[in-house]
């Protein structure tokens, strides 16, 4: 150990590092695949995301999915949302493709960097969209309906519930359309993580929330008055899975669409 | 001299010493001293639970049953079980398991973790005495995937590991020192290898992985002693053998066949026969460039221990299309089968049937669902399905299958067997792979509907294929299971729950959240200081359970 220390006190001479840096500059500009930050070479080649769906569906579907969704039962996320979190990037993407992740059963691939970039095009179409037309309200009202209507359940800037999804940056995840639909029909899709249950204990009380975790003896729920409350199933006389969504259904009485579009407004301000 | 470099480590000296001690002051000083000087012979490993300090093989014994004679937990006390210790790996498989049967003798657990980690572990304190971790390539292809681990072989002074990058390891057992090092395969062009060796006289019998890659799989037997291989079995054939009827007249799709063989097999020492399941053929999905049977891909092989050569096979998946691999552990029993004596090995397979051959002829007796799977209801007269859904329809058993490989347990008094079940929803759609050497090759895609699968332990009764009964997961389960004679079932599931059923009626008597999933691994059992313990690997932890003093 001693030894050791010693050796990091000698320094090199100066004409060595000079020597070592312009090495290091010259094999990083001939060599496209190390170390900068690169940027997609087939980005606007039409071909690219075909071929890289190809490339998908071989190689990576069998964890993945078939449609890049994912399988949780293995652990496997879904690459359609990898694009919205902000530190993504086409050269992040491909060196997680090349390298694999440490610590869980993706593997480093050896395929040609050009494959590489095909599965990285591939990845980009299927993002899941944000919204990309103009947003029409206004956002200054959006917050007032919000806080009315809608934050009792829902986060958004900072502020609200947490019994239904947190709507921090949704805008960047989802279509305006498809939000509207969600408010307007609530259950048509519910997200696996806000599936809606009720439960009924042997003391008779009857308790109504979203089921967060579940084993063969026990269930985890967060309740209508978001608590956290967990429940032995020898002590559960009935549970209902059939329900619809806990949101409330807003029609056109109660959030006109002029209103609508304010919230969504106000929503994007967090993408 | 390898026996030697135990007197090397003085650490070790010391536990041993501590150990020894232990033992004297129980009263136990000649037997300690008599187990001081080796591990166990074949004759010990051929003998099985007759010493119940001992777990000296993967199932406990070679016949594949998991069902252990010890009788002090029982149905009435089983409630109070607690944990004793837990160790902890430090090393992660995010997305798979920690699928090790812990190997038991004089009171040391001798274990191997994902990775290819290993330890030697005192079974009283869960303490470890070494650790090995293998110095891993960056380019695993297979093995990156799923790099677990089920377990030792031990012959005397000596462990073998298999390796993910395919090798053969040999260890001293007591100072976990390298003895020797051997490549089963090139781990580049798609090898990897996970079982737990087979030790068979003087013989070390292992299997590879890779069958998702265009590799051809094999079974092959070393010399303890000096890692020289004795014999393989290639489990598809080359050009002209018998087998190559089943495939193209094409001897480069032999060479990349699949029929990986990673799982272990038992073993019938009257017979000199080894049971041995073996895997998809490759592409998996994709068939159309392999028409036939393609043996003996998907099939229960019986080979002569001594020569490796075929005595019989029986092929339960011909021509697969869904990735389901026979990797299973063949459970051997002797069995009144319907008023007459028969040597039986018993199969739950991974295409959703549960199959009772003669392991003397291969005679096929039953074979019957034992999910809801749509594939196939039944077997046509010469045993071979009759295939309802090749899953291009959808909704067949996904390609992790209606079982796998986590052990099942076969009650000899009771006549049932105990698997886990999953049922699942499929959709296979194949497409022509290219075939590049280290790249893996399915040949299509899979969508799984994962809204209404769910798991079960179930009890079948052997003669008919009957559900006895059943006890159900939220989700498909890949944890295993054990028995014991005193009328109790282990099993694990996928939200972490270790478990103890009554074998009789699948009343649940005692549950034990692990914290992780339990995948791939199945209970171990062993007496220690006259004190019943239950171990079961789970996540990053090996948790040890006995009954309060």
């Amino acid at each position: 150990m001693k030894l050791y220390n010693k050796k990091k006190k000698i320094h090199k001479p100066l004409f060595i590092k000079v020597i070592f840096s312009i090495f290091l500059l010259l094999s990083v500009g001939l060599s496209s695949s190390a170390f900068a930050q690169r940027n997609n070479p087939l980005e606007f080649d039409p071909r690219a995301p075909q071929a890289g769906g190809l490339i998908f569906r071989a190689q990576c579907a069998t964890c993945h999915g078939a449609d890049a969704r994912g399988i949780s039962t293995i652990d496997a996320p879904d690459l359609t949302l990898i694009w919205t979190r902000s530190e993504t990037t086409d050269s992040s993407v491909f060196d997680i493709i090349q390298q694999g992740v440490s610590g869980s059963i993706m593997p480093p691939h050896g395929f040609p960097d050009t494959e590489i970039w095909m599965l990285v095009s591939y990845l980009r179409s299927v993002a899941v969209g944000g919204s990309v037309e103009a947003f029409e309200g206004n956002s200054n009202r959006g917050q007032q309906l919000f806080t009315e209507n809608c934050s009792q359940c829902h986060r958004a800037q900072g502020f609200g519930g947490s019994l239904g999804p947190s709507l921090n940056s949704i805008t960047s995840r989802r279509t305006q359309s498809s939000l509207k639909n969600s408010v307007r029909a609530p259950s048509s899709a519910i997200s696996r993580r806000f599936k809606p249950i009720e439960i009924v204990t042997s003391a008779g009380e009857s308790v109504t929330g979203i089921l967060k975790g579940e084993d063969a003896f026990s269930i985890q729920i967060m309740d209508s008055y978001q608590q956290l409350r967990a429940f032995e199933k020898n002590g559960i006389t009935n549970v209902r899975r059939d329900l619809p969504s806990l949101m409330p259904v807003f029609d056109q009485a109660s959030l006109s669409d002029s209103e609508l579009d304010d919230i969504l407004s106000f929503l994007n301000l967090s993408r | 001299m390898k026996h030697a470099r135990f007197f090397i480590r003085p650490l070790h000296l010391r536990s041993l010493h501590a150990l020894v001690a232990g033992l004297c002051l129980l009263g136990l000083t000649e037997m300690s001293l008599a187990q001081d000087s080796s591990g166990p012979s074949y004759e010990e490993i051929a003998a099985g639970f007759a010493d119940p300090t001992r777990w000296l093989t993967y199932s406990g014994d070679y016949s594949g049953k998991r069902h252990s004679p010890l009788t002090q937990i029982t149905l009435e006390n089983v409630k109070n079980l607690r944990p004793e210790w837990t160790f902890q790996t430090g090393t992660t498989t995010r997305g798979r398991g920690f699928e090790t049967s812990p190997l038991v003798d004089n009171g040391v657990l001798y274990v191997t973790g994902s990775n290819n980690y290993a330890w030697a572990i005192d079974a009283r304190s869960g303490r470890r005495f070494w650790q090995y971790r293998r110095n891993l390539p960056n380019d695993l292809t297979y093995g990156a995937s799923a790099p677990v681990n089920r377990g030792f072989g031990m012959l005397g002074d000596q462990l073998f590991m298999a390796t993910l990058d395919a090798h053969l390891l040999s260890f001293d057992r007591r100072s976990g020192d390298l003895l020797w090092d051997i490549e089963l395969a090139d781990y580049r062009q798609g090898y990897s290898a996970t079982l737990a060796p087979l030790i068979v006289k003087d013989k070390v019998i292992v299997g590879i992985s890779g069958g998702e890659y265009a590799t051809r799989g094999f079974i092959d037997a070393f010399d303890p002693e000096t890692g020289e291989r004795l014999w393989r079995f290639n489990t598809i054939p080359g050009p002209g053998e018998p087998g190559s009827e089943t495939w193209p007249d094409d001897p480069d799709i032999l060479a990349r066949g699949g029929g990986g063989t990673w799982m272990n097999g038992s073993y019938d020492p009257e017979l000199n026969l080894i049971y041995w399941g073996v895997g998809n053929p490759n592409p998996d999905y994709y068939g159309d460039s392999r028409p036939g049977d393609n043996l003996y891909s998907n099939s229960l092989v019986a080979l002569d221990a001594d020569t490796g050569e075929l005595r019989w096979h029986y092929q339960f998946t011909p021509h697969d299309l869904n990735d389901w691999d026979s990797n299973h552990m063949p459970v051997l029993a002797d069995v009144d089968w319907h008023g007459e004596q028969r040597s039986v090995v018993m199969v739950g397979n991974r295409n959703g049937f549960f199959y009772v051959l003669d392991r003397i002829t291969g005679e096929l007796l039953l074979g019957t669902p034992f999910t809801a799977t749509s594939w196939a209801r039944e077997l046509d007269d010469d045993g071979r399905p009759i295939v309802l859904n090749d899953g291009s329809e959808g909704c067949v058993p996904d390609p992790w299958g209606s079982t796998n490989f986590m052990p099942p347990s076969y009650y000899p008094e009771l006549g049932l067997f105990y698997l886990t079940a999953r049922e699942t929803c499929a959709t296979f759609v194949p497409e022509e792979p290219q075939l590049v050497p280290g790249q893996a090759s399915f040949g299509g895609v899979i969508f799984i509907d994962e809204e209404p699968s769910y798991g079960a332990l179930r009890a079948l009764d052997i003669e008919t294929g009957d559900l006895e009964w059943e006890f159900t997961y939220p989700s498909p389960t890949f944890g295993g299971v054990m028995t014991t004679a005193s009328g109790l079932v282990f099993a694990g599931d996928h939200e972490g729950n270790f478990m103890a059923f009554n074998a009789r009626t699948g009343e649940n008597l005692w549950h034990y959240q692990t914290g992780s999933r339990i995948w791939g691994a199945a209970a171990v059992t062993h007496m220690l200081d006259g004190r019943q313990y239950v171990l079961i690997a789970a996540g990053t932890t090996l948790t040890a359970f006995a009954l309060p003093e």
